[in-house]
């Protein structure tokens, strides 16, 4: 009689083999005590095995809701498809400095001359405009030859808040400039949503939002805004929800390097959709800015407590923002 | 086919961070990259996505472990400066017995082969037989074969490890 070999036994305890082999393997086991004794054995050291693995749980949390999940995965998308929208603004750059309008930027000999004092300016002397705000003029010289990263870099150092612009005909600049791109863009639909001058940076995402004092701000969050300590605080800004629950809040600081990052701490799915509001590209263009998104910043979130969400976002690398992020939930829950 | 996912997410949650934890001993980190996993899996919609959740754990595992092989050169250099440790009472008992207990499994665990290992964490993780096969290209009836082996051997690493800690204690 043939006794059943170990791992045919294992097989069978865990539940492996088919119907007609668990016939087989119990008629055989009735009949053989030995074959009885070593299931016996081999039951035990399964149960053994699991006890033993059992203790290499980490500690029981309550997983994110699915919701959340899906929240985080939507954003995600949202970037990815901000990206490549950046990618194409890079692009249309290049096509409308490598089309011919490059030949004003490289024959250009007079100074630059604001937009506002000419207003039946040519095309060509408006794009130049967008694009000789270039800190390094280099970057212009050699259009067919400038590659997109710096043409893109080009427009980003372009974000004007410190560039005084004349409020009226910057934003009939806007309009005008918007009309030509739209119109030289050949690779892809490029958003542009200029805002009034003067209007609320934040307005466009949802209204209710108060830019508010550090110290204001604190007092009406009850000491919990999310932060990094020891940064340079820019601007809050905290956007009522439903009674009874605490803001949505959103904290801009500055590294040390000059970048800005922003903590945003709220209900999950108002952070959520913040940012991929934001991730679209959609928010936020003041008077003059190209409105191109920040292609190299980086969102990072993170379920904290129930249903809220923690989130940095900034030019940083993710294992950057992910230590950020647990250091500022590390203080938050330390209160 | 999100309702499906959905079901997958509520059930298997739970039993990928346990693997993930296995692998990276990094509780927060194991509860990231199962976040990731199922992430991704909301992005890939995979056929069959028990398998897929588990294969991209595994994944998402061996990228960590390489990412922190690169790290621990660092941090093996800085392990020679005293840290100011925080005096710790040491009045849980319970935690200290618990840390060593898992400590000895973690331990055994490792006396076994890659593959060993991985077919046991596997199994226990909830896969069957033919899961684990696809996963790990063995033939279905080589998992019975590689479970009975990883089992004894994972039980014998850690009675062996527990009669020498115990005979160590009796000692001092």
């Amino acid at each position: 009689m043939r006794h059943i070999p170990e791992e045919e036994l294992h097989a069978y305890l865990d539940q492996a083999l088919s119907r007609s082999q668990c016939v087989e393997i119990e008629s055989h086991l009735a009949a053989c005590p030995s074959c009885r004794a070593l299931r016996d054995g081999i039951a035990a050291l399964r149960d053994r095995t699991t006890a033993l693995l059992a203790r290499l749980a980490p500690p029981r949390r309550v997983p994110m809701s699915f919701e959340a999940l899906r929240h985080q995965g939507d954003l995600r998308a949202s970037i990815r498809r901000r990206r490549i929208r950046a990618a194409a603004w890079a692009a249309s750059l290049v096509v409308a400095v490598g089309t011919g309008w490059g030949a004003a930027a490289l024959s250009r000999h007079e100074p630059p001359k604001p937009v506002a004092q000419a207003p039946v300016a040519l095309p060509s002397q408006q794009t130049v405009a967008v694009v000789e705000t270039t800190p390094t003029p280099s970057s212009v010289h050699l259009p067919d030859s400038t590659p997109p990263v710096r043409t893109h870099r080009a427009a980003r150092a372009e974000r004007p808040v410190e560039r005084a612009e004349p409020a009226q005909p910057a934003n009939s600049d806007v309009a005008d400039l918007q009309a030509k791109l739209a119109l030289l863009d050949v690779t892809a639909p490029v958003e542009l949503a200029p805002i009034e001058p003067g209007a609320d940076r934040a307005a466009e995402s949802g209204g209710m939002w108060r830019t508010m004092s550090w110290d204001g701000a604190r007092n009406e969050t009850g000491d919990e805004l999310p932060h990094i300590e020891g940064l340079p605080v820019i601007r809050v800004q905290v956007q009522a929800t439903d009674h009874g629950r605490r803001p949505l809040m959103v904290v801009a600081q500055q590294l040390t390097s000059g970048q800005v990052i922003e903590t945003i701490e709220g209900p999950a799915n108002d952070v959520s959709q913040f940012l991929s509001r934001r991730g679209e590209g959609a928010t936020a263009l003041a008077p003059g800015e190209v409105g191109l998104p920040s292609a190299a910043d980086q969102s990072m979130a993170m379920q904290v407590g129930g249903d809220r969400m923690l989130a940095v976002t900034g030019a940083l690398p993710p294992d950057s923002l992910r230590a950020m992020i647990r250091r500022i939930n590390a203080e938050m829950r330390g209160k | 086919m999100s309702d499906e996912l959905e079901q997958l997410y509520q059930s298997t949650y739970t039993a990928v961070v346990r693997f993930l934890y296995r692998k990276v001993w990094d509780a927060e980190r194991a509860e990231d990259l199962a976040q990731e996993v199922f992430v991704r899996a909301l992005a890939h919609r995979p056929e069959k996505p028990r398998a897929w959740v588990f294969a991209v754990a595994a994944n998402l595992a061996r990228d960590e472990a390489r990412a922190a092989v690169r790290r621990k050169r660092h941090l093996t250099l800085l392990k020679g400066d005293p840290i100011a440790m925080p005096t710790v009472e040491l009045a849980a008992d319970d935690a200290v017995e618990h840390d060593e207990q898992m400590a000895a499994v973690q331990e055994a665990l490792d006396t076994l082969t890659a593959r060993d290992r991985e077919i046991l964490l596997l199994w226990d993780a909830g896969l069957s037989y033919p899961e684990i096969a696809a996963q790990t290209g063995l033939a279905v009836g080589a998992v019975g074969t590689t479970l009975a082996r990883a089992r004894r051997r994972l039980v014998e690493a850690h009675d062996r490890r527990h009669t020498r800690t115990g005979t160590d204690a009796a000692h001092s």
